[in-house]
């Protein structure tokens, strides 16, 4: 084990991250911020324009047109033309990290919708539900599962695109990402990834929680044995 | 035209509005169509064509025909999830039109094909939807639940299931509570069994009945399987492809005289039989049968037989059948009671249907089955009678609507 650690200690300067915690956390603020800005603003966004697609079928092929466009610009050439426009910092960032969680989140509030069994719809209509208390009580909650899939994949692509940001000079780890290649230290590389990879996989853990969490009701089918073979399996 | 008229007597309803009630008191018509129309765009042929069928309070009434014939969408139309095109239903005498429609489902039962029920929502829950909609306090809502899983003989322990841990069944029995909750007056059942197997379908359709013993709503039922319609409603109206009024009136009538080939045809070709299992005893009369006082003389049983050509006497004390002897065996008794007395085995009573009475009668030694209420003898049936009951009798014969 001499060598791998020897390797280590050259690659990575455990000193620094002792060192550096404060540097670390705020990075870590930074991140999650403009994660959670891009997230939260997309899917205010992606569900407007869910809910008008739901409403005016014909709109929603053109609507996710102009996502999946947005979602297929490159980022570099984005902060090109955003640039003369906004300059740099927060707007530029986050211009381009909410133009690419529309097309996931759009896509998949639709298909939560898509999924409400028209039995489950119409028996709703037919209690009396208004067509808005409907979309709230029963629609929404019933496509919950997917939504959340939506915003769990929209936040960990997210999560990854904010190292790219730092382009603009927002990029939480990103930045120490950026900092450690043009100084070719490679601990500060080493760091910004780890951090960042980690940040993903607790957010993912952290969806699949709240997925569970939010929809008890989606494992009710189950017969009671397959329930504990799976807790013992997991 | 349409007849929608049940009963023998020509109706003599006035030309002016409102419009005719079938012979049914104005005051007892829950629900009236009134020439309902439906058109889809893009459609030549309506949907539905100038419907006019009066619903009675308190009663089933089917909506039957083949796919296509608009008998759900004509049910859609009474709570407003289709909009009619034209024409007018009538709630209690008022417009349906009257009060924006999600008021008015909330004050009109639902119960769909498959339940419907709110997957995220516990059974408690789901049955708790309409008076939390109409906003009804906590503690009404829970002795309301309660009330109704009782009701609908749902376990306690249901009411914190989902409704995927439920069965079929149960969903279906849920979908009934939940559609009861707020205590509608009026009913509408779109399918409500045909997700469920036959077993299962057949024991809901009994509680349905059982159900309806004690709530006494007005039901509008719509359904393809005219069997299904048979042994519900009260009454059954026939639509034919593009939402046409065939025929409407009680089982019996229908399968006694369908108005149309269509009807005949879609009632089936074995409408006589299922006559049998709608009619009971009660509906044909009983013939006295050849019966002798157990102190007759087998000279008196012998004159009994002859006369009514049979080779075996009922041997009767008071008001008890004691049983047969035959014919052959009266030789050197002093009375029939002291020949070997055989009981009957096919006894029966006034409520039975006469599919089970002819059941009983051709697997009886003597090709009868006697009538009894409680130990009382009532008088015997035989095949001939069950034959020329269902060729005249009815429970509606000679009287009225109702």
């Amino acid at each position: 084990m001499t060598a791998p650690a020897l390797l280590a200690e050259e690659f990575v300067d455990w000193g620094w991250i002792g060192d550096n915690t404060d540097t670390i956390r705020e990075l870590l603020i930074e991140h999650v911020w403009l994660t959670a800005f891009a997230v939260g603003v997309g899917f205010a966004i992606a569900l407007v324009l869910a809910l008008v697609s739901v409403r005016w079928r014909w709109l929603y092929p053109p609507i996710a047109g102009l996502c999946g466009v947005l979602y297929s610009i490159p980022s570099v050439a984005l902060f090109g033309l955003l640039i003369p426009v906004t300059g740099l910092g927060f707007v530029p960032a986050e211009i381009a990290l909410v133009s690419y969680t529309l097309l996931i989140l759009l896509r998949n509030i639709v298909a939560g919708l898509d999924g409400v069994p028209d039995a489950v719809r119409e028996a709703a209509d037919g209690m009396g539900y208004e067509g808005w208390r409907r979309m709230l009580r029963i629609d929404l909650p019933l496509a919950a599962p997917t939504i959340i899939a939506g915003l769990r994949i929209a936040t960990v692509t997210t999560i990854g695109l904010v190292t790219v940001t730092a382009l603009v000079g927002q990029g939480g780890f990103g930045d120490l990402i950026n900092e450690g290649l043009s100084r070719q230290f490679s601990t500060l590389v080493v760091v910004g990834s780890v951090f960042s990879i980690a940040l993903a996989v607790a957010f993912d853990l952290g969806f699949v929680a709240l997925e569970r969490a939010v929809a008890p009701w989606a494992r009710a089918g189950r017969p009671p044995r397959a329930g504990w073979r799976e807790r013992r399996r997991g | 035209m349409l007849d929608e008229s049940t009963d023998a007597d020509p109706d003599p309803a006035p030309d002016s509005a409102p419009p005719a009630t079938d012979g049914v008191d104005e005051a007892d018509i829950a629900i009236r169509l009134d020439g309902l129309t439906k058109r889809y765009p893009g459609q030549s042929a309506p949907a539905v064509d100038a419907l006019d069928l009066s619903i009675p309070r308190g009663e089933i009434v089917a909506l039957v025909g083949p796919s296509g014939c608009g008998k759900t969408t004509t049910l859609k139309m009474i709570n407003r999830l289709v909009e009619p095109t034209s024409g007018t239903v009538w709630i209690d005498g008022t417009d349906a039109r009257e009060l924006p429609a999600h008021e008015l489902r909330r004050g009109i039962g639902y119960v769909i094909q498959q339940a419907g029920l709110f997957p995220h929502r516990k059974v408690r829950d789901n049955i708790a939807t309409v008076p939390r909609l109409l906003g009804w306090d906590g503690d009404r809502v829970r002795d309301r639940v309660e009330e109704l899983s009782d009701l609908l003989g749902l376990e306690r322990d249901m009411l914190g299931r989902y409704p995927a841990a439920l069965s079929g069944g149960q969903q279906q029995r849920v979908g009934v509570a939940r559609a009861l909750a707020a205590d509608p007056p009026v009913l509408l059942m779109d399918e409500p069994y045909s997700a469920v197997d036959p077993i299962v379908r057949a024991r809901l359709q009994d509680e349905l009945l059982d159900l309806q013993k004690r709530v006494r709503k007005t039901i509008v039922l719509v359904t393809h399987d005219i069997d299904e319609a048979i042994k519900l409603a009260d009454r059954i109206a026939i639509l034919r492809v593009g939402g046409v009024l065939e025929q409407v009136g009680r089982p019996d009538d229908l399968l006694r005289e369908p108005a149309s080939p269509f009807v005949a045809d879609f009632m089936g070709d074995d409408r006589g039989i299922k006559r049998l299992s709608l009619l009971t005893v009660d509906d044909v009369p009983l013939r006295p049968g050849p019966i002798v006082a157990a102190s007759a003389t087998p000279a008196e049983a012998r004159q009994t037989m002859d006369r009514t050509g049979t080779d075996w006497v009922g041997v009767r004390d008071g008001d008890r059948l004691l049983g047969w002897v035959a014919a052959d065996e009266l030789n050197g008794t002093a009375t029939v009671a002291d020949a070997p007395v055989k009981p009957f085995r096919s006894v029966i009573d006034g409520g039975t249907s006469l599919k089970a009475a002819l059941d009983r009668i051709v697997s009886s030694q003597t090709r009868v089955a006697v009538v009894v209420d409680g130990e009382r003898y009532r008088g015997m049936l035989t095949v001939d009678d069950l034959a020329d009951g269902i060729g005249t009798a009815g429970p509606m014969s000679g009287s009225g609507a109702r």
